[in-house]
């Protein structure tokens, strides 16, 4: 785990997508659209409950759209120079790392969408930070999990109908603590009971980030 | 795997544990009793049992508080399993909840604890004598009778052991996929695909199993609890296993990325099923604290048949995942003979 | 595995009337026999299929060997 190596990839990350500023502003055209139909569909949501659902399947289904990408601009000649340069162990923890930012700044885009258009009103009683922590930790969770999931299907060739298949059950009791998480913090719960979820999620990226370093450098290899 | 040994020994576990685990009765015990709250003064009270016998045997009956015995002043057998039992109940007992207890010879001592809540309390009384005679009951094995549980505890011996020979399977399949990734041996990877086939089909048996004894003791079919979510998860996981294996069709390039995916899936698996549900409440039996269905799964009475049951059923998991797999093998052999 | 559960038709303690609350359980009226039994019937069948097939794979096995 070279520290250089991996800013240097970061900073490289970087570098292309600025390049192709279009990914970004894909990304944030799709949490947009997504939230304006859900929008044309319940206008407000005041309920807890639902605003806390609604607004988690919209981060998941943006989550599987932009980390879909992140692995498939490496095909052909581009990936074997990047094999050379490289320790994929470094390449698929900088991969994360630039996924868990990307993550964080679609689900900041997502909340402030989806405030703007379904309703802020369930925020009034909410621990405001606890419930940020929350959809930080969550939308890193996703990043973390489905980092290698990406690479594996971007290998199968099969894309992102394979990814969502693969990812998805990884995914769900992670996503179900974050639901559970955001939803006690939305109650203005304490950060004790809220607690034991986040760790959850905490203890379900570790697992999912050691995995990938581990397993990574076989995809790596062909 | 070779012998036939094993193979003999998981029939016969097998036929042990259906016709020991149906048969063996269940302890007598009281299930249910008309009131639940006593005040000083006169109470008659109808107390329910289950596999007792009222009637063939006499009952004495009394109420238990912090070991002080008050007798009852009548005890009338209506049914084998029906008492009408008389108190009066005095006043300045200690504790504020009361056992019920039934002494009969035939079914030796029945105690239900907790089931009065007692007002009327005081420093405490004198207490009574209310037994006379010794238990006749004579039982090589019998199975414990729990509240909301009571005959459907045998299932235990069924769902439990499918999960476990699950976890088994799906282990031979992570063994198989270490074995791809670091010699990229296609005979391998074909058992690791066919463990994880045997390995489904068996969580899907599980799955029933539970589903059908959810039905029966919690009234519903499904319920949101980390131990199910958890196990809905993992059969997910390994059906996109198999839907991977299905769309890459390069053999050399299937069996890594199966591999890769497979070791990902079960460590995940053993988060989901085993971890998570230990972290958070939960409604399943030996997780999350309950404190009515807490360890019963090693309760000795269960245990001679239980893990016999859990042995048997591995044994046929792994009996199946074999014969598949040696099918499979020949059936690769030969269509590479006929290519020659 | 259908079978053991029909063995559960009895947990209906909803009533908290004077009735016997326990309806008749299979143990109870002698039907587990034939639970016990069929049971039985059809895990030696299926153990002496998956003999069969063994012996089947194990010759199969043993002709391609001495191709």
């Amino acid at each position: 785990m070279d520290r250089n190596e991996i800013a240097s990839l970061l900073q490289l990350e970087w570098r292309l997508d600025r390049r192709q500023k279009h990914a970004w502003g894909s990304m944030a055209l799709y949490v947009v659209s997504t939230v304006y139909t859900c929008y044309l569909g319940v206008k407000q949501l005041n309920t807890v409950a639902t605003w806390n659902a609604l607004f988690w399947i919209i981060v998941l289904f943006a989550a599987f759209n932009a980390l879909g990408r992140s692995f498939q601009r490496e095909e052909g000649g581009r990936q074997i120079y990047l094999h050379t340069l490289a320790h994929p162990r470094n390449v698929v923890l900088a991969r994360t790392l630039y996924n868990a930012g990307t993550m964080v700044a679609l689900g900041v885009v997502s909340l402030a969408a989806y405030t703007l258009f379904i309703g802020d009103r369930v925020l009034a009683e909410a621990d405001i930070g606890l419930f940020f922590c929350s959809v930080l930790l969550g939308s890193i969770g996703f990043a973390c999990a489905l980092t290698l999931i990406a690479a594996i299907a971007a290998r199968a060739g099969s894309g992102l109908g394979l990814m969502a298949i693969l990812g998805f059950p990884i995914v769900l009791p992670m996503l179900l603590a974050t639901l559970r998480a955001s939803k006690l913090a939305l109650d203005g719960v304490a950060w004790s009971v809220a607690g034991n979820y986040l760790l959850a999620v905490l203890a379900i990226d570790v697992l999912a980030v050691a995995l990938s370093a581990i397993l990574f450098p076989y995809l790596w290899r062909d | 795997m070779k012998g036939l040994w094993w193979k003999v020994l998981a029939t016969l576990l097998l036929l042990y544990v259906v016709i020991v685990g149906l048969r063996t009765p269940l302890r007598p015990a009281i299930v249910q009793t008309s009131v639940s709250r006593i005040a000083p003064g006169p109470v008659e009270v109808d107390v329910w049992g289950y596999g007792t016998h009222f009637i063939k045997s006499g009952a004495q009956v009394w109420i238990e508080n912090d070991s002080q015995r008050v007798c009852a002043t009548s005890v009338a057998a209506i049914a084998d399993d029906h008492l009408r039992v008389q108190f009066t109940v005095p006043s300045g007992l200690r504790s504020e909840m009361s056992d019920l207890a039934v002494f009969s010879e035939r079914d030796g001592l029945l105690e239900r604890f907790g089931a009065f809540f007692t007002e009327g309390r005081g420093a405490g009384i004198a207490t009574q004598n209310c037994v006379t005679g010794k238990s006749l009951r004579l039982a090589i094995l019998e199975f414990p009778n729990r509240d909301i549980l009571n005959e459907s505890i045998r299932n235990l011996f069924f769902h439990v052991p499918m999960w476990f020979t699950m976890v088994v399977l799906l282990s031979i399949g992570v063994w198989k996929s270490v074995v791809v990734l670091r010699k990229n041996d296609p005979d391998a990877d074909r058992s690791a695909a066919v463990a994880v086939q045997v390995g489904l089909a068996f969580a899907t048996l599980g799955l029933i199993t539970g589903s059908l004894w959810a039905r029966v003791t919690w009234e519903t079919w499904w319920t949101s609890d980390p131990k199910l979510n958890g196990s809905a998860a993992t059969m997910l996981i390994y059906l996109a296993y198999l839907v991977l294996r299905g769309s890459v069709p390069e053999p050399a390039k299937r069996a890594r990325l199966a591999a890769i995916y497979s070791v990902f899936a079960f460590s995940f698996m053993l988060l989901f099923l085993f971890v998570l549900p230990r972290l958070n409440d939960s409604l399943h039996p030996g997780n999350g604290g309950n404190p009515a269905f807490s360890k019963y799964d090693i309760d000795k009475r269960l245990a001679p048949v239980f893990y016999p049951a859990c042995l048997g059923w591995i044994l046929l998991g792994v009996w199946m995942y074999d014969l598949r797999n040696r099918l499979l093998r020949l059936q690769h052999r030969l269509s590479d003979a006929n290519d020659q | 595995m259908f079978i053991s559960a029909s063995l559960f038709s009895a947990a209906t303690f909803a009533q908290q009337g004077q009735e016997s609350w326990l309806v008749e359980t299979m143990y109870k009226s002698g039907k587990i026999n034939t639970v016990v039994a069929v049971v039985a019937v059809l895990i030696t069948g299926l153990a002496a299929w998956m003999f069969m097939m063994d012996r089947k794979v194990s010759r199969l096995e043993k002709d391609m060997n001495k191709r």
